[in-house]
């Protein structure tokens, strides 16, 4: 039994007024290791986020079942953590009390949690800049911020909604080093949503391609690259390689809209 | 906070058009009567206790009116957008009855509770009431869903999700509501008093019209005009210290 079993998930919105119900998410089945980096690509609106809010227990699967170390998702749950593309941070609390928000809801000490701050704060790289409000900083910190939140829980799985996908290039390409380098301290399983795909071969163990509307699973590919992985990778045949065949499979996915040629 | 002195300009500049047309002889003065002579009179009644006396009556009725409606404005407010049964049950009432002047229900209350402070009091009340609870609705249904989520899977339960999340985030929709019911309950409450009342600030202006004071009534003017201003400005800084994150992420962070 893997750490996380999503078993014939099914998931439909049903429409407004009597409208048909849409289908999403087509019965996928995925099972991800412990300390597993997942990358989740696929075209918009493949039902790859309703995917995650799923996992995360802020959706309910319309049909399958989906287990965490054997027990069924029910809910949130503070070993679940989200960092969302758009950062959401509370604006009205300084980094520090960003970071805190978690463990002070759920009762952990003031000198622990403190402490715990520290640290992630020390691990995003944000010395200096407790006292600061998220209006104060840019877009990268922002997201630092909203990864160091998502940690302050100690979370077993960290959940990724293209956490870069707001960022410039440079930045971004800084915030996917970072990244690796704090999965590899924090150790958790990771699903990493991204519309790059360099970006998943360079973070990922496994990078998994999902079909257009209805999402399911069109292909799973496992990178087989050495760790840490550095920027020189990126060039490498081996990249490449997956690169091309990645690219191949979405451009299947890349659907036309009728409507272009009316 | 800095304080631009080309921002007494337009004041002044007013004044001095007031002062050269009474000086010209183009008014009779108890028509218009200069500005001096009106800070005159407004200087005798402070030092008689005239108008400290008024205006104390005057805000004791105003602040009643406005802390209860505040209260109950943000309470409702608060169930409201919390439950759709008690939006559903409430809605069509709170539509039937806020756009009704508030001196419509003038008679009714005088005759119901007399012409005392009870009636001025349920006046203000009413005016202020429907901005507070209005901007409370909309402060917490304004919410971004997906801060929700993200405070949710940090394990906010649902009491931890109103006290730490919703109401921080619509606080700056709500302190807004609070600001514009002070300018209401001015109003109403100057109304009210002209209406039927022998204390209170709307109280002496009619009272001095009645008795062609003109000096009188534009005293009167003048004091209500500096209440109300700095009403505001003590809850401008009030807004600009409590919600400061929101001035800085908002355009209100040009103005002091």
């Amino acid at each position: 039994m893997s750490f996380i079993d999503a078993h014939n998930i099914t998931k439909t919105f049903s429409g407004r007024n009597g409208a048909e119900a849409t289908l999403a998410i087509a019965d996928i089945s995925l099972a991800i290791g412990e300390n597993e980096f997942i990358a989740l690509v696929g075209p918009s609106g493949c039902g790859k986020s309703t995917f995650m809010l799923m996992v995360a227990g802020l959706e309910k699967p319309t049909r399958g079942e989906l287990t965490i170390d054997s027990r069924p998702v029910t809910g949130p749950d503070q070993q679940r953590a989200i960092v969302f593309q758009e950062f959401l941070l509370f604006p009205w609390k300084t980094v520090r009390g960003n970071i805190e928000f978690g463990p002070r809801l759920n009762g952990v000490k003031k000198s622990q949690y403190r402490l715990l701050s520290e640290e992630l704060i020390r691990l995003v790289g944000l010395q200096g800049f407790e006292h600061c409000y998220p209006y104060e900083l840019s877009g990268g910190m922002k997201q630092r911020v909203a990864i160091a939140r998502a940690l302050a829980n100690k979370p077993r799985v960290l959940l990724m909604d293209e956490p870069f996908g707001a960022l410039d290039a440079i930045t971004r390409e800084s915030m996917q080093i970072e990244l690796q380098k704090i999965w590899q301290q924090a150790r958790c399983t990771v699903l990493f949503i991204t519309h790059s795909i360099s970006e998943a071969i360079f973070l990922a163990d496994r990078v998994v391609v999902m079909s257009s509307r209805p999402g399911s699973i069109k292909k799973d590919v496992a990178i087989e690259l050495e760790r840490p992985r550095t920027r020189e990778m990126f060039t490498s045949e081996r990249f490449r390689h997956y690169e091309r065949l990645l690219k191949e499979c979405i451009w299947e996915e890349e659907q036309i809209p009728q409507a272009c040629f009316a | 906070m800095k304080i631009a002195y080309r921002k007494f300009f337009s004041p002044l500049f007013f004044l001095l058009c007031w002062e050269g047309v009474t000086r010209a002889g183009m008014v009779e003065s108890w028509f218009l009567p200069p500005p001096m002579e009106v800070f005159a009179t407004l200087w005798a009644m402070i030092v008689s206790g005239e108008v400290p006396y008024h205006t104390a009556v005057s805000m004791g009725r105003a602040a009643s009116g406005y802390l209860v409606a505040a209260a109950v404005g943000i309470g409702l407010g608060l169930l409201i957008a919390w439950s759709v049964l008690i939006e559903d049950f409430f809605d069509p009432l709170i539509e039937l009855i806020r756009p009704l002047s508030t001196f419509a229900l003038v008679p009714i209350l005088f005759l119901w509770f007399g012409v005392g402070d009870t009636s001025k009091v349920i006046i203000i009340f009413k005016s202020c009431f429907f901005p507070i609870l209005l901007n409370t609705i909309a402060g917490i249904k304004g919410v971004d869903r997906k801060l929700i989520l993200a405070a949710q899977s940090l394990g906010a339960n649902g009491r931890q999700l109103w006290l730490q999340v919703l109401i921080p985030s619509a606080l700056p929709v709500i302190i807004t509501g609070l600001r514009i019911s002070t300018a209401m309950a001015m109003m109403s409450l100057v109304g009210v008093e002209m209406l039927s009342s022998d204390s209170g600030l709307g109280f002496l202006v009619i009272d001095a019209q009645r008795t062609f004071d003109t000096r009188r009534v534009f005293a009167g003017i003048i004091v209500l005009s500096a209440v109300g201003f700095s009403i505001d400005f003590a809850a401008r800084i009030i807004q600009s210290k409590a919600v400061a994150w929101h001035t800085h992420t908002s355009l209100g962070g040009k103005y002091p």
